[in-house]
């Protein structure tokens, strides 16, 4: 068994009169991808924008253990989530600055780490060359991710010229660049045709066991849930209905009924 | 040529005539006379019918040989084309061009005071025009209290030299500080805003600096505006003809004869040398981890939040650094007029900056200058014409955006590379 990584309790949140979740409790393993699966608006991006500090959750903790020492997620408010607490995520509809190249992109994920390394700017303008190494290293870092996901030899055009499916995975390398201890993916098989979604489990796959870095899944691609989940928790109506390996899922009359409804 | 093409373009064209007829008939074709103390209507249907003519076969030719011929009109007209393959491929010999030609340019034979009273005013505006390309072309913040920061520094310069008496280059660095802080100040309650939201608030915040400075009477004289402002010395020497007992001048020093024009060639070498730091440092910081984090907030602000950037400090630097250039600029203008009242700092400075910035090709140095030399070289040109001045800067911006869109200059180089640049 392995360590506990993530662990939510109690977490409800509302807007107005409308309870998006209600009372939900998980925990994510380090090293194993765990998948949050539902009918859509069951809440699964809900559940990422509280954990990423997008929303502030109406009441109910979130837990990180990062290096043996425990974080309340609520306490970091948006973009220190990802700077302090290693979250990173990525977005159901793509976001990539498409107008800037593909290294750019992943530059800009190592911004906090080349921001202290510049001086604040300062060291950068006059060069010095504890800041050019470390812009070095970031781009050596860069061509590292670019080259396992094949898109080394496009690293200088724009990042809204490429095809649809290099983009997803230019996303998660992307939120790589990080560092994170979890990592949250909103649906990055949704369009990707049977050839893609396995290039993605590859490299979901690859994530995990090499990098050590647990996933958190929102998908809807039974595919790729089935193919690489450890562990899968499925919403409906913002409730859990149900937790348990992939295999139990399928079998759960629980999450049969949510999808495909009961016979009269 | 397509019959349907032609029908339609032929439709198009009356139908802006026929607009053209509804602005100019009352404007252009009724003009009241007075005969024998009364008013009397005078009809030039002539004019009237020679503009909506001149209106409705521009709009026929602009549409065979500009929107439909390609089908596309987001793309770059082939002349267009042609100019910016020549800029990039060109582009560093072009710069070290200009930049020669404008160090010898006060000494051309035809470089007389109107002239180089021209050029002093032109690099002024390419200098705003840098500063706020920090803001609007790297942070994708539309500023349009821009002329804000460059009164700040202007009556900061002015009230340190006249209480203080220091000379320029200690004014020069605290009329900068001053602005950017102002910058922040500004920053600060617009970090929530976007697009046309933030707009506003940065038009209403250049009208509050400008009714302020007004107002406040005790500190900048209001609307009779502040006099006597110290001009610039060259290190020490003053350009005087007579000067005070015992002071050296600039022309004594070297012994030259005197004349007015060697203050006017230092001044200009002073705008030269500050526009070209503002270039220069603006080309150096967006290749820093700070100006690429700029231009991903302007790609997108979520995704910037969800990488861990600062957005708020990325913006804050964005305005204070921007605004600090608009302050170095102002010192500059207020030491050059030796005058300075609130009425040079109105909406349209703003709007004129914003538009250099916009026609020139957002993010784009090389289009700032550009734009400059077309847009005040126009006002310049149309001088002698009075009213059709403003006609003059609104057609060229018109025809910028039919041929060129995104700006006289869109391409956007990257701020690093993988592979080592041809």
């Amino acid at each position: 068994m392995s360590e506990k990584l993530l662990s939510v309790e109690n977490l409800t949140m509302k807007f107005g009169g409308l309870i998006a979740i209600d009372d939900l409790s998980f925990s994510a393993m380090k090293d194993q991808i765990t998948s949050i699966i539902g009918p859509n608006g069951a809440g699964k991006t809900t559940v990422f924008n509280c954990l990423t500090g997008f929303y502030k959750a109406s009441s109910g903790s979130m837990f990180l253990n990062k290096d043996n020492k425990t974080l309340d997620l609520k306490k970091f408010s948006d973009f220190k989530v990802a700077q302090k607490a290693g979250v990173a995520r990525t977005f159901q509809n793509i976001r990539l600055f498409p107008q800037m190249s593909v290294l750019e992109n992943m530059m800009v994920a190592q911004h906090n780490k080349l921001m202290a390394a510049s001086g604040f700017s300062l060291l950068g303008l006059i060069n010095a060359p504890s800041f050019l190494r470390k812009e070095k290293e970031a781009k050596e870092i860069s061509k590292y991710w670019l080259d396992i996901i094949n898109l080394t030899n496009r690293a200088d055009d724009n990042a809204g010229d490429l095809p649809y499916g290099d983009q997803r995975k230019l996303e998660i390398v992307r939120a790589m660049c990080i560092e994170p201890y979890l990592l949250c993916l909103d649906e990055p098989a949704a369009g990707l045709n049977a050839k893609e979604s396995a290039e993605l489990n590859k490299l979901l796959k690859f994530i995990q066991k090499e990098k050590k870095t647990g996933i958190l899944l929102i998908e809807h691609d039974m595919s790729v849930v089935m193919g690489i989940s450890d562990h899968v928790v499925v919403l409906n109506y913002g409730k859990k209905i149900f937790e348990g390996t992939a295999q139990e899922t399928k079998k759960s009359p629980e999450v049969i009924e949510a999808y495909l409804g009961t016979e009269e | 040529m397509d019959k349907n093409f032609l029908q339609s373009s032929l439709k198009d064209s009356l139908f802006t005539g026929l607009i053209a007829l509804a602005l100019f008939g009352p404007i252009v074709g009724l003009r009241t006379v007075a005969v024998n103390e009364a008013l009397v209507v005078q009809p030039k249907w002539l004019v009237v019918a020679l503009i909506v003519a001149f209106c409705a076969i521009g709009r026929f030719f602009i549409n065979i040989y500009s929107f439909k011929k390609e089908q596309r009109r987001g793309e770059p007209s082939s002349l267009g084309k042609a100019i910016s393959n020549f800029l990039d491929t060109k582009g560093s010999q072009i710069a070290l061009g200009a930049i020669i030609f404008s160090v010898i340019f006060p000494f051309m034979p035809f470089a007389d005071r109107y002239w180089m009273d021209i050029a002093i005013m032109m690099m002024t505006y390419i200098m705003l025009g840098w500063g706020l390309n920090i803001v609007i072309g790297l942070a994708g913040l539309l500023d349009l209290g821009y002329v804000a920061f460059y009164a700040v520094g202007a009556y900061s310069y002015a009230l340190f030299a006249i209480h203080f008496g220091w000379s320029f280059w200690i004014c020069l660095p605290l009329a900068g500080l001053f602005a950017g802080m102002f910058g922040i100040l500004l920053g600060f309650p617009v970090l929530r805003l976007r697009g046309d939201y933030l707009a506003i608030v940065t038009l209403a915040f250049g009208e509050m600096i400008r009714i302020l400075l007004l107002n406040w009477y005790t500190l900048t004289k209001g609307p009779d505006g502040l006099t006597g402002i110290p001009r610039p010395s060259f290190f020490g020497l003053p350009f005087k003809r007579y000067p005070d007992e015992g002071v050296e001048t600039f022309h004594t020093f070297f012994g030259l004869e005197y004349s007015p024009m060697q203050r006017i060639i230092f001044l200009y070498y002073l705008i030269l040398v500050l526009a070209l730091i503002t270039n220069f440092f603006t080309i150096k910081i967006r290749r820093l981890p700070v100006g690429r984090a700029w231009e991903a907030l302007r790609e997108d602000e979520i995704a910037c939040k969800s990488l861990g950037v600062n957005p708020r400090n990325t913006k804050l630097t964005a305005f204070a650094v921007g605004a600090m250039f608009g302050g170095f600029a102002g010192s500059f203008f207020a030491t050059r007029q030796a005058f300075i009242s609130p009425e040079s700092f109105t909406f349209i400075e703003s709007a004129i900056i914003v538009a250099i910035v916009v026609l020139g090709g957002m993010g784009s140095q090389t289009g700032v200058v550009l734009s400059t030399i077309f847009l005040i070289g126009l006002i310049e040109v149309f001088r002698d014409f009075e009213s059709y001045r403003m006609v003059a800067f609104g057609g060229a911006m018109v025809l910028i955006m039919i041929f060129r869109p995104k700006g006289i200059l869109a391409k956007r180089k990257p701020t690093i590379t993988m592979v080592k640049e041809k």
